[in-house]
C-alpha cells in the first residue's frame, strides 16, 4: 500500500508559502496546492473518516446533539400545547417560524449552485467544496422543513400539502395558492439536492468501501455504493446522468426561492406585493448559502487539515460571490425604495419609511449594515483572504440575512392597510430558543457527515488534477516545441 | 451477465476465469492499452479508473448511452401529469372559486407543473443511471484481485472479458503484457457467496413485515364498524375546555355558567326589544301591569282566551267587509291588552316632519296595505273583490279600518298589528322600518278621521262650501 502517511502530507502543508491566489496572466492558477497525486488526494480526504475524531469533534457534536435534543422536545411540546408559545398574534401570524424557514431555504441554495450551475459555467474550482456544500444544502433543507411543518398547527395533518383528496372532505389541495407551490418546489429541490448529493457521492463511497479494514464498514459502504467498480461503461451513463441532474438543477434552483419569494409577493400586502421578489430573493440565497459555506468550510479545512485542497484561492472565489450577491441585495433595498417613491403609492411609500423609521427600526439597519455594507470589505484583497476577517464577515451577512426576513415579514404583517389593527411582535422565549435549536440539528447533521462521508469530491479532484497535469504537460511540450 | 458461459466452458475443479485485467498506474498508458485492445477487434472489453478518464469511451469504443432521452420523456410525463393533476382536482373533481378565476390550466400551473418537470426528470436520471448500469451489484469477479482495492484510489485497469467472442486465454495475456501493465491477473470466480447474508435477508424481511402492521391495523379499522366511540389520537377540537349554555359551573355562587345581563347595559339588539317605538307598547309597564296578560302574549295560543279568539275569526269568515256585523255573533278578536302607546312617536309628529311622514305613509299604505284594505281603509281591496268573487269559504275579509272597534284602538295596536301580524293578516315588519310603519299608522289615523268627520271638523268658512257640493250631511 502506498499510503501517504500523515507526515508526509503534514509536510506538503504550508498555506504560507503558496499563494494560488494571484494571478498570472495567461497561466491558470493551479487549484489543488502541494503537488499532489491521486493517492495523496485520496489519502487526504479519507483520513477525514479513518483517523479516529479530534477531541474538537466530539465536544462540539456533544454541544449540537444536545442542542438538537432540546429542539426536538421543543417540538414535541409544541405539538402538545399548540402554536400559541410562540409570539405569533394578531396581525403578525407569521413571525418567527417563515422567517426561519425562509432563511434556512436561502442557506441551502449554496450547494446546489455550486454544483449544479459552476459545473455547467466549468468552473473546475468547485470541485472541492461542491461536496459539502451539498451535504450543507440538505441539511438546511431539513432544517427549512421542519418550521412549515410545524407551523401548520396539527402538524400531524402536514400530509395534507400533499396531492391526497384530505379524509372525509374528498378535497384536493388549491393548486393556486402559493404557499402550495413552495410544497412543491421546496419538496422538489430537497429530494432533487438529495438525489445529486448522493450520487455524487457513489465513486467516493467506493473509494471508502475498498480501504476499509473492518469487514462491517466494508459492507455497510459496499451497500452505500451500490458496488460500484469504477467501470469506464458505468461512467460514462453516471457523467451523462451528473450532466443532466446538473442542467435540472441550475433552474431548479433559481426556481425554489422564485417560488418562496411569491409567498410573499402573490399576496397584497405593501411591502410584499412586488415583482422585483424572485430575483432579489435568488441573489440574497446565494448570499447567505455562499456566506454560510465560507463559514463552515474554514474552520473543517483547518481541523481536518484540508488546506491543500480546499485553497485560498477557493474561499477567495466564494467571497467574490459573496461580495457580488451582496451588492446585488443592497441594489434590490435601493429599488425598493426608488419604487415606493415612484410608484406614488401610498402604502408602498408608508410602509417603506416604516421599515427605516418605524418600531422595527433596528432590525432594518441591522440588515442594512450585515448586508450592504461589511461585504463591501471583501473589495480588499487583504480581508478577502484573511481567514478571521472573511468568517467574521460571513457571520455577520447570515445575521444580516435573517434580519432581512424578519423585516420583510414582521414589518409588513405588523402595520397593513388598517390602523386600528396594527400592533407590534414580541418573540417568546420558545421563538429564540427554536431558532437556536436549529443549528443544533444543522450542525449535528454536518458533523456526523464529515465523520461518515467522504467530505470532498475524490474522484473530481482527481478529474481535474488529471485535466491540469496534461495541461500542464501539454504546454511544456509546446514549449519545448517552440524553442 | 455472461458468466454461466464461461463458467461451462473451464474445468469445474479449478476456479472459473472471467478474463485478464491489466493494471497501470497512469491514464495514459491506460488509454494507450485500450485503443490496442479495441484495434485487435475485441469489445468485451473494460477499463476501470478512479476518476472518468477522458478519451476512454473512444478508446475502448464505448457507444454513447441513450439515458438523455429517457429523461426527457420522465420530463415530458411529469410536465402532463402536473398540469392534469391540477385541472383535474381543482377544475373537475372538486372545483374551487377563487376571485372568479377561470378552471382549468391557468398561469398559476406553471410552478407545479415546472417543478414537477424537474422532478420526474431528476429522479429518472437518477435511476436511469442506476438501471442502465445494473447496479446495485454486490457481487462481482473483479473484486477478487486484491490490488483491484486500488481502483478507487489511484489505479487504472483495463479487462478483457472471456465472453469476447474473439477470446483467448493465451493471446490475450501476450497483448496486455505487451502494453508493460504494472501487473497482469486473471479474473478468477469469486468465492463470495453472491446472495447477501441470511441474517440481512431475514432482518429485512423482518422489518418489512413489522412496518405493515400499523397499515394493516388502520385499513382493519377503516373497513370494519365498531359500536365503540371514536379512538382520538388527537383531540383536534373535539373536546374543549369551555362551559356551554345551560351547565353548571363552580365559578360563580349561583351556579350558573350562563350570565345574568349587567345592570345598566343594552344588549346588541336588545332595544327592538325594550323601546315603545319598536314595539308599539310599553314593556316596563308590562310586567307591572298585568303578569297574565303578558303570559297571554307571550304563548297565545296555549289559553282559552286564544281559543275564542279563533272562533271569532271563523265566524267572521265569508261576511263582506262593508255589511255590518250580524246579530248575535261572537265578539270579533278580543283585543290584545298591552300597554298600548296611545300617542305617535315624537320624530313623526313633529310639526317639521309630519308633513312629510303624512306623505310617506299614504305611499307605503297604498303600496303594502290597500290591495287588501283598499285605498279608502274599509277592507274592499282589489284582493278581497277577487276572492270574494271566487266564493271560497275560508276567505277572511279585511278588517274595516272604520269600524268602531279599529278606530278606538290606541296607535300603538295599530302600529303593533303592522309589526306582528293580527288574526289572518301577516306580519309587516320584514318590508316596513319602524318610522314607516308608524307613518303608515299616521295615515290610518288621518283616514279614520276623514271617513267619520263632523262637520265641527271642517273650517268654519269652508262648511258653506261642503254644502253646496254635497248636499248631504256628513256622516257621523
Ligand atoms: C293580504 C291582505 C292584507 C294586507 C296587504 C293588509 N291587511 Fe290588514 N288585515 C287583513 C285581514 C285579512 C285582516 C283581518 C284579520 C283577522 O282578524 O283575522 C286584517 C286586519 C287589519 C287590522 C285590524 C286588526 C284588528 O285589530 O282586528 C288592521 C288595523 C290592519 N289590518 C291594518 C293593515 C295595514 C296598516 C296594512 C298595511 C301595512 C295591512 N293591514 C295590510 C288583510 C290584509
Amino acid at each position: 500500500m502506498n499510503r501517504v502517511n500523515m507526515a508526509t502530507v503534514a509536510s506538503n502543508y504550508n498555506p504560507r508559502e503558496i499563494d494560488n491566489t494571484a494571478d498570472v496572466p495567461g497561466r491558470r492558477a493551479q487549484l489543488v496546492t502541494g503537488n499532489q497525486t491521486y493517492s495523496s488526494i485520496t489519502n487526504m480526504v479519507c483520513r477525514v473518516a479513518e483517523d479516529p475524531q479530534p477531541l474538537l469533534w466530539y465536544v462540539l457534536f456533544g454541544f449540537s446533539s444536545l442542542i438538537a435534543v432540546m429542539f426536538l422536545s421543543l417540538i414535541g411540546y409544541l405539538i402538545l400545547n399548540g402554536v400559541g408559545i410562540w409570539g405569533n398574534m394578531n396581525p403578525v401570524f407569521w413571525a418567527w417560524p417563515i422567517v426561519n424557514f425562509v432563511f434556512w431555504v436561502g442557506i441551502a441554495h449554496a450547494g446546489t449552485l455550486i454544483s449544479a450551475i459552476l459545473f455547467l459555467f466549468r468552473q473546475n474550482w468547485r470541485t472541492s467544496i461542491n461536496r459539502a456544500s451539498e451535504a450543507m444544502t440538505i441539511f438546511a433543507v431539513v432544517c427549512a422543513g421542519i418550521y412549515p411543518g410545524i407551523h401548520v398547527g396539527r402538524a400531524w395533518l402536514a400530509f395534507w400539502l400533499l396531492p391526497y383528496p384530505s379524509l372525509n372532505l374528498w378535497m384536493w389541495p388549491q393548486f393556486r395558492s402559493p404557499l402550495l407551490w413552495d410544497v412543491f418546489a421546496v419538496g422538489t429541490y430537497a429530494s432533487t439536492s438529495l438525489v445529486f448529493w448522493y450520487m455524487g457521492m457513489i465513486p467516493d463511497i467506493a473509494t471508502y468501501r475498498d480501504r476499509s479494514k473492518s469487514p462491517l464498514r466494508r459492507m455497510v459502504y459496499g451497500l452505500l455504493c451500490l458496488g460500484w467498480t469504477g467501470s469506464s461503461r458505468h461512467w460514462l451513463v453516471y457523467e451523462k446522468a451528473y450532466t443532466l441532474l446538473a442542467a435540472l438543477a441550475a433552474p431548479l434552483v433559481l426556481s425554489v426561492h422564485t417560488v418562496v419569494s411569491f409567498d410573499f409577493a402573490v399576496s397584497q400586502v405593501a411591502g410584499w406585493h412586488t415583482t422585483i421578489f424572485p430575483p432579489y430573493f435568488v441573489a440574497g440565497a446565494i448570499f447567505s448559502g455562499f456566506a454560510m459555506v465560507v463559514t463552515l468550510l474554514v474552520p473543517s479545512r483547518a481541523i481536518y487539515k484540508l488546506e491543500n485542497l480546499i485553497t485560498l484561492r477557493h474561499l477567495e472565489n466564494m467571497n467574490k460571490i459573496i461580495l457580488a450577491t451582496g451588492t446585488l441585495v443592497g441594489l434590490a433595498y435601493a429599488t425598493e425604495a426608488y419604487i415606493a417613491w415612484y410608484s406614488m403609492n401610498q402604502y408602498e411609500g408608508f410602509t417603506f419609511l416604516n421599515r427605516q423609521f418605524g418600531p422595527y427600526w433596528w432590525a432594518y439597519w441591522t440588515m442594512v449594515s450585515c448586508n450592504v455594507i461589511s461585504p463591501q470589505l471583501f473589495w480588499f484583497k487583504k480581508l478577502r483572504t484573511s481567514l478571521f476577517w472573511m468568517v467574521v464577515i460571513c457571520v455577520f451577512v447570515n445575521i444580516g440575512m435573517w434580519f432581512e426576513r424578519f423585516v420583510i415579514t414582521v414589518t409588513s404583517l405588523s402595520r397593513d392597510f388598517l390602523p386600528s389593527s396594527w400592533g407590534y411582535f414580541r418573540p417568546t422565549m420558545y421563538d429564540g430558543l427554536m431558532l437556536f435549536g436549529s443549528f443544533g440539528i444543522f450542525m449535528s447533521l454536518y458533523l456526523l457527515f464529515c465523520r461518515f462521508l467522504p467530505i470532498i469530491a475524490m474522484s473530481e479532484v482527481k478529474g481535474i488534477l488529471s485535466i491540469e497535469n496534461h495541461a500542464a504537460h501539454a504546454h511544456d511540450d509546446s514549449h519545448g516545441q517552440s524553442h | 451477465m455472461s458468466d454461466h458461459k464461461s463458467r461451462k466452458s473451464n474445468d469445474t475443479k479449478m476456479p472459473k476465469a472471467f478474463g485478464w485485467m491489466a493494471e497501470y498506474a497512469d491514464e495514459e498508458d491506460l488509454l494507450v492499452a485500450a485503443r490496442k485492445v479495441r484495434d485487435s477487434g475485441y469489445t468485451q472489453t473494460d477499463a476501470f479508473t478512479p476518476f472518468p478518464v477522458h478519451g476512454i469511451d473512444e478508446a475502448l469504443g464505448i457507444k454513447p448511452t441513450i439515458l438523455p432521452f429517457i429523461v426527457l420523456c420522465a420530463g415530458i410525463t411529469g410536465l402532463i401529469t402536473a398540469l392534469l393533476m391540477q385541472w383535474w382536482t381543482n377544475g373537475v373533481d372538486y372545483k374551487y372559486l377563487i376571485s372568479a378565476k377561470p378552471f382549468g390550466i391557468t398561469p398559476a400551473s406553471i410552478p407545479v407543473a415546472f417543478e414537477l418537470t424537474i422532478l420526474f426528470s431528476a429522479f429518472t436520471s437518477f435511476f436511469g443511471m442506476i438501471f442502465l448500469n445494473q447496479l446495485p451489484r454486490f457481487s462481482n469477479p473483479v473484486f477478487t484481485n486484491p490490488r483491484f482495492d486500488r481502483v478507487t484510489d489511484d489505479r487504472f485497469f483495463l479487462y478483457v472479458n472471456a465472453a469476447d467472442k474473439y477470446y483467448n486465454r493465451e493471446s490475450v495475456k501476450e497483448l496486455l503484457a505487451d502494453t508493460h501493465p504494472d501487473s497482469l491477473d486473471e479474473v478468477l470466480d469469486d468465492s463470495t457467496p453472491s446472495t447477501l447474508p441470511r441474517p440481512i435477508v431475514l432482518g429485512a424481511l423482518l422489518l418489512v413485515l413489522a412496518g405493515l402492521i400499523p397499515a394493516m391495523i388502520v385499513l382493519n379499522m377503516r373497513a370494519s364498524f365498531s359500536n365503540l366511540p371514536r379512538w382520538h389520537v388527537f383531540f383536534d377540537m373535539d373536546f374543549q375546555p369551555k362551559k356551554k349554555p345551560q351547565q353548571t359551573t363552580t365559578i360563580f355562587a349561583d351556579g350558573r355558567s350562563m350570565r345574568p345581563q349587567v345592570k345598566g347595559t343594552v344588549g346588541r339588539g336588545q332595544l327592538t326589544e325594550q323601546d315603545p317605538f319598536y314595539l308599539g307598547y310599553d314593556p316596563s309597564k308590562l310586567s307591572a301591569d298585568d303578569a297574565s296578560t303578558t303570559v297571554k302574549y307571550v304563548s297565545t295560543n296555549a289559553n282559552q282566551d286564544s281559543a275564542s279568539q279563533v272562533q271569532a275569526s271563523t265566524a267572521v269568515q265569508s261576511m263582506p267587509a262593508q255589511s255590518p256585523p250580524p246579530q248575535g255573533a261572537p265578539a270579533p278578536t278580543p283585543a290584545l291588552k298591552l300597554p298600548w302607546v296611545d300617542k305617535l312617536p315624537e320624530s313623526i309628529v313633529e310639526a317639521s316632519n309630519i308633513e312629510a311622514n303624512m306623505k310617506l305613509g299614504k305611499v307605503k299604505f297604498e303600496t303594502y296595505c290597500s290591495a287588501c284594505h283598499g285605498y279608502g281603509g274599509f277592507g274592499d281591496g282589489l284582493v278581497h273583490k277577487r276572492a270574494d268573487s271566487l266564493a271560497q269559504g275560508y276567505w277572511t275579509p279585511p278588517t274595516s279600518m272604520h269600524i268602531e272597534r279599529v278606530r278606538k284602538q290606541p296607535v300603538g295596536q295599530i302600529f303593533h298589528t303592522i309589526t306582528k301580524g293580527q288574526g289572518k293578516m301577516a306580519s309587516y315588519a320584514s318590508a316596513l322600518n319602524p318610522k314607516e310603519r308608524w307613518a303608515i299608522v299616521l295615515y290610518v289615523k288621518a283616514l279614520q278621521r276623514s271617513r267619520n268627520a263632523d262637520i265641527e271638523d271642517v273650517p268654519v268658512d269652508s262648511r258653506s262650501s261642503l254644502d253646496n257640493e254635497l248636499n248631504v250631511e256628513p256622516t257621523k
